[in-house]
């Protein structure tokens, strides 16, 4: 392989981790009452705590700035690690400490943050504050996506701030080559095409690594989320894997005591759970060597980098990875088509009994713990107006506003993109969030090393899926919801 | 009794720190290892359970594995530095050309938080696309794959290790030996020892209070080792670098079960004394007595 290509693969990784900067002008339509809503604060700080993504970044970089400019209120916002991010959060809510007035919610801690009362009801505060209220602010205006972060009385306990579906994304380039569609023909006497079905995926999979190998390229058929030590791959398997074999809520049953096992009523150890695993594994033992430590960055950075022909990557990466020519080898190369689905999983989603794939995405909450409870609902407000939404969609693949689908930025991403956004508006339903568990994290690492033996192959993944299932129940009777 | 208590004032604001910042966190962690605490459990209350903890650490296969594989980790990380320090600093003790500019780079590591360390090493151990297995799979056809590999994950956290603190154990150990007198060295070599023989005999003696100091520092440093390990294979492949320090990390935050994370602290708390005393009594105390 190329030494200097690998050299600027690493480059690539290293940008990523970095973040990035914008510099984009935005006109606030109504700025006298941002001005004047903002001289009470003089002198304030805001601090916010979130996940280094994309969106993040954007409103660190641009947004914070912008809001200061406007109304004097200065405001820090720390964009660090997933792990760090939640570290922070939950030491400085539980302490009480007041350190941070905003706190990135993703969508799958939220009922674990309700459940302890850590977060302002932001519909109660505003009406009860009317002189704070925004003129253009509206909860009307958000997506559907929004219903996530509602709580008891369907007050609002978080802004959203970014929202993704993890997509199928595929090269154009390759899939729309003569020679690699006269090359997949001969070999399998389909027309290659984005799959539809596990089956199908993974004979595009094994073609495109053979294709590699046979070409001396660096090019494998397929990206895998396999960390071998963080909870990015179990996220993989339960929340983007498992849902397309019919395997839902990580096959946990809530209605039914938690039951995880099938004995019990559960389906985490189920046959489609273990099929599921067994297809997943076999796609990882395909994949680009790094995937066995790859996270969702560094399956954004794969693809980037055009070391992958397919793959599932998280939608907050898919507007830098098509359109960003600094970070990306694969700008204008990118389609987007929906995961592979074993059969019937299509109807159960369409039903609303299942879904397909992982919404995901976040908000920013208020914590009760805040000291700047006032300035920090201005700024959560100046997040959701409608004329920040353009800029901030392009630059992190995120829409939380209807009305950010029909501006041109947008509309000219999403062509660039093969309808991405299109894809969000239209077929978001079809996928869900993590389900409304408030252990999210208990479950996962009491699980999680079993998981990594599986993916180490010391265990094997029936056993594993058997052992996970027992381990899941177990920890959720230590917790007390399952009796 | 003037001076006395003018010590005492003197010394009061680092006591007060102290026993802020040292003596309440430990106390707390003490109490609460002896309590049921998981604030997301649907029951989010303080339980006192006595000494469940302790007991359940007993039976815990993850704690036991993170345990064997800490102490492995420990054993060769200090032993390594400890040699690759001592040589070093037998090194910067000779003139040679650029020594100036070695020593410096030679400390640079030093100075980098662990994290930042973690993550330099992880774009440089990528599999396939970092810079080592890139150079190792051109020059000697060998994958080295931390991904997949216990033992590679475990050897790239060992050699990470030792890049990293192996000068903080040359700097100790330049200091010891320069301050060594000359005198015991030219009446061993007038009697005729050799190289050995005065390494074994006179230097190792002499310098054995600044080693310990250092081994002492290291081991300690070595078995709540985290950041570095977390960010480079977050414990894994499997659980081949879950050390003690991970292991803890993962089940007190992101697990938030406090109390069982607070007794398995006090255990390796426990049994970092345990491990410092017995290399005292091993290495220092028979030298007293003979004395």
């Amino acid at each position: 392989m190329n030494f200097a290509y690998r050299l600027s693969v690493s480059a690539i990784a290293l940008t990523m981790m970095t973040g990035a900067s914008f510099a984009q002008d935005i006109q606030i339509q109504n700025s006298e009452w941002w001005q004047n809503a903002g001289q009470k604060f003089d002198g304030v700080t805001l601090r916010g705590v979130t996940e280094s993504t994309p969106a993040s970044n954007y409103v660190a970089d641009v947004l914070a700035p912008k809001f200061e400019e406007l109304t004097g209120i200065d405001v820090q916002i720390e964009t660090t690690s997933w792990d760090q991010m939640y570290d922070k959060a939950i030491k400085d809510m539980e302490a009480k400490t007041g350190i941070y007035d905003m706190v990135y919610i993703e969508q799958d801690i939220i009922y674990a943050y309700l459940s302890r009362n850590f977060l302002v009801n932001l519909t109660k505060a505003l009406d009860e504050n009317a002189e704070l209220k925004a003129p253009e602010y509206s909860e009307e205006n958000f997506t559907s996506f929004v219903e996530n972060f509602r709580g008891e009385g369907g007050g609002l306990y978080g802004v959203p701030m970014e929202a993704f579906i993890k997509v199928y994304l595929y090269r154009t380039d390759l899939f729309n080559d003569p020679d690699v569609q006269a090359a997949f023909k001969e070999k399998t006497g389909k027309d290659l095409k984005p799959a539809t079905t596990h089956a199908d995926y993974a004979e595009i999979a094994e073609f495109f690594t053979e294709y590699g190998k046979a070409n001396d390229m660096d090019l494998w058929g397929t990206t895998a989320q396999a960390h071998t030590g963080h909870p990015a791959s179990w996220y993989e398997y339960f929340e983007s894997v498992a849902p397309t074999y019919g395997v839902y809520n990580w096959g946990i049953d809530a209605s039914n005591n938690y039951a995880a096992t099938v004995e019990n009523g559960g389906t985490m150890n189920s046959p489609e759970a273990k099929e599921a695993l067994k297809w997943w594994l076999s796609m990882r033992d395909i994949a680009p060597p790094e995937s066995v430590q790859s996270t969702w960055t560094e399956v954004a950075t794969t693809f980037a980098a055009g070391r992958a022909a397919q793959g599932l990557v998280y939608g907050e990466n898919a507007a830098w990875i098509a359109t960003d020519e600094e970070k990306s080898r694969v700008v204008g190369k990118v389609g987007v088509a929906l995961p592979p689905l074993e059969p019937g999983v299509m109807e159960e989603a369409e039903s609303g009994e299942g879904y397909i794939g992982y919404y995901d995405g976040g908000a920013f909450g208020l914590p009760v713990t805040s000291k700047n409870q006032d300035a920090a609902l201005l700024f959560m407000q100046f997040m959701a107006l409608p004329e920040v939404q353009e800029d901030w969609a392009a630059a992190g693949s995120r829409i939380t506003l209807t009305s950010t689908y029909d501006t041109a930025k947008v509309m000219e991403v999403d062509k660039e993109l093969g309808g991405y956004y299109s894809m969000l508006r239209d077929d978001g339903k079809l996928f869900k969030g993590a389900p409304e568990y408030p252990f999210h994290r208990q479950v996962i690492e009491a699980t999680s090393p079993t998981f990594y033996e599986i993916l180490t192959g010391s265990i094997g993944p029936d056993e594993g899926l058997d052992m996970m299932a027992e381990k899941a129940e177990a920890e959720l009777k230590n917790l007390g919801y399952r009796k | 009794m003037q001076s006395n208590r003018l010590g005492w004032i003197l010394l009061a604001p680092t006591l007060v720190i102290l026993f802020f910042f040292g003596v309440v966190p430990f106390l707390y962690v003490l109490w609460l290892s002896f309590h049921q605490w998981n604030p997301f459990a649907l029951d989010p209350t303080i339980v006192y359970n006595g000494a469940d903890n302790f007991r359940a650490l007993v039976f815990d296969s993850g704690f036991l594995s993170s345990l064997g594989v800490t102490i492995a980790f420990v054993f060769f990380a200090v032993l390594s530095e400890l040699i690759i320090g001592y040589l070093l600093a037998q090194a910067f003790l000779k003139e040679f050309p650029g020594k100036a500019f070695f020593r410096t780079i030679h400390t640079l590591p030093l100075i980098m938080a662990p994290i930042i360390v973690g993550s330099i090493w992880k774009l440089m151990t990528t599999p396939s696309i970092g810079i080592i297995p890139s150079l190792l799979d051109s020059w000697f056809g060998f994958d080295l794959n931390i991904g997949t590999s216990a033992v590679a994950a475990f050897t790239v956290t060992v050699v990470m290790d030792v890049w990293h603190w192996t000068p903080l154990v040359t700097l100790t150990l330049i200091a010891a030996l320069v301050s060594l007198p000359a005198d015991p060295f030219e009446q061993a070599q007038i009697d005729g020892a050799n190289k050995r023989q005065i390494f074994w005999h006179i230097t190792l003696p002499m310098i054995a209070p600044a080693l310990l100091a250092t081994v002492f520092i290291r081991l300690m440093d070595a078995l709540r080792t985290v950041d570095e390990v977390l960010m480079l294979t977050g414990g894994g492949p499997g659980s081949a670098t879950r050390y003690l320090g991970v292991h803890i990390f993962k089940e007190v935050f992101p697990k938030t079960n406090y109390g069982y994370g607070s007794a398995v602290s006090i255990i390796v708390l426990y049994l970092t004394i345990v491990s410092c005393w017995l290399l005292y009594v091993a290495l220092i105390a028979p030298r007293n007595k003979k004395a």
